[in-house]
């Protein structure tokens, strides 16, 4: 383990520790403590050194990502959004734009990305979000749903339909949410990462100077939206492999202890079952996204397929491995303030954002 | 190799099939644009350029020609 990613994991163990139920019970995490962690690079680690960050390779920032979820997958979530908007930025923005804003990336701003609508979640090219230009300014009209992270940041990254008068297209604009027109209204009681600040944003009418539309203006959606979802596919992945193997530890732990017919959980058959599933499920999470972070930090064009992979089985996995972790703790688990109940929620949005299981498996389709 | 020469014998790889320098990627069905971010990821690593900014466009990638003139582009266009 490099100095750097021991750093950040230190540093999420001592300020998160186990306060994760108290956030996902009270709906927030503490703010300020998002900025620190922000300002300390740990939000979005694999930003590089010469943009401010701290530069870990996409391994290391997949085990970064793996022990903030199981710490608090609200903050794992924040971290996600907060690094897909860099990553954004890096990817389809010029060096102009990465100059001018990554740095607010590790000052202790907070940053969100905004795709999904009322009319387009699974489908983008529904969306009815315009951005056009007006002379040296871009103006956004929309209304985007269930943003993560947008009720604490202070950038959202938007995309929408490019209207330029000359053709299709789609491009994302960098909007600070203070700016006049922008309202943020946050969504009540989500399922689960209850205190990653899910998020109606509308924007009405949003004026902004012209350098605050990315690059690549105009470019085909499905490009920049595969492009920029790419970050945030992986690091879900990582973060489910983080919820396994919380789980894991919970219910090994449970089952070593409590004492059934005169014997430990564990050593009944079938509970033992439960435990080695769970032992799987974390194997079989990691390695897939071992594989995709290596495809990354190689350069290689395998890690398209390999990202939306890992993103699909670490989902599905945590999901079933959260519901065996609940089972083997039984009605010790089964309550809010418990970590593995907070892990069986947390886990079935996993199967929901970032492209569904169902649009995963579309996309490994193609790829068959 | 020349890029054109390099793009083709990658192409081929990937699909199974070959192409020709002209030949529409997409038109043709073999090709998604998830594959499109394949070849963003292959150019950037066999060709050391940056497809960044108003380089995403899917006419880019339309045809091999089309992806050599860009790499030619970014490559001059490199300190």
């Amino acid at each position: 383990m490099t100095d750097a990613l021991g750093a950040a994991r230190a540093l999420l163990t001592d300020r998160i520790g186990d306060l994760g139920d108290e956030w996902d019970r009270a709906g927030a995490v503490p703010v300020a403590l998002l900025r620190e962690l922000g300002a300390a690079g740990v939000l979005c680690a694999q930003l590089s050194a010469e943009d401010g960050g701290l530069g870990l390779s996409s391994v290391e920032n997949g085990e970064l990502t793996a022990h903030l979820g199981t710490l608090c997958g609200s903050t794992r979530s924040v971290a996600t959004s907060h690094g897909m908007a860099a990553w954004t930025i890096t990817r389809i923005g010029s060096r102009k734009q990465r100059a001018a804003f990554l740095p607010r990336f590790t000052s202790g701003e907070l940053a969100a990305v905004a795709f999904s609508e009322r009319g387009a979640g699974s489908d983008l090219s529904a969306m009815d979000t315009r951005i056009r230009r007006d002379g040296d300014d871009v103006v956004v009209s929309g209304e985007k749903v269930w943003i993560t992270v947008a009720a604490y940041a202070d950038l959202i990254v938007v995309f929408g339909n490019y209207d330029n008068g000359s053709g299709d297209g789609a491009a994302a604009v960098v909007v600070p949410t203070d700016t006049p027109g922008v309202e943020i209204e946050r969504v009540p009681d989500p399922m689960g990462c209850r205190a990653a600040g899910h998020a109606t944003v509308r924007f009405t009418d949003v004026r902004l100077p012209a350098d605050h539309l990315l690059g690549a203006a105009g470019a085909s959606l499905s490009l920049l939206v595969s492009s920029a979802l790419a970050y945030g596919r992986l690091s879900i992945a990582w973060g489910c492999v983080g919820i396994l193997r919380g789980c894991r530890q919970e219910a090994a732990a449970h089952a070593r202890s409590r004492t059934q017919f005169g014997k430990p959980l564990a050593e009944h058959q079938l509970v033992a079952e439960h435990l080695a599933e769970l032992y799987v499920a974390e194997q079989v999470a990691t390695r897939v996204s071992e594989h995709a972070a290596r495809c990354w930090d190689d350069g290689s064009p395998d890690q398209v397929t390999a990202v939306v992979l890992a993103k699909h089985v670490a989902a599905t996995q945590a999901a079933a491995g959260a519901a065996r972790a609940v089972q083997v703790l039984g009605s010790a688990g089964a309550r809010d303030g418990h970590p593995v109940a907070r892990a069986y929620r947390d886990a079935k949005l996993m199967e929901i954002i970032e492209g569904s299981s169902e649009i995963c498996r579309v996309l490994l389709a193609g790829a068959a | 190799m020349n890029i054109s020469t390099g793009l083709l014998e990658f192409l081929a790889s990937r699909t199974k099939r070959t192409w020709e320098p002209d030949e529409d990627l997409f038109a043709s069905g073999v090709v998604s644009s998830l594959f499109a971010l394949e070849l963003v990821v292959h150019l950037e690593k066999a060709y050391g350029v940056e497809v960044e900014g108003e380089y995403l466009s899917l006419e880019n990638f339309r045809t091999v020609n089309a992806m050599e003139k860009m790499v030619l582009e970014l490559q001059a266009a490199t300190p």
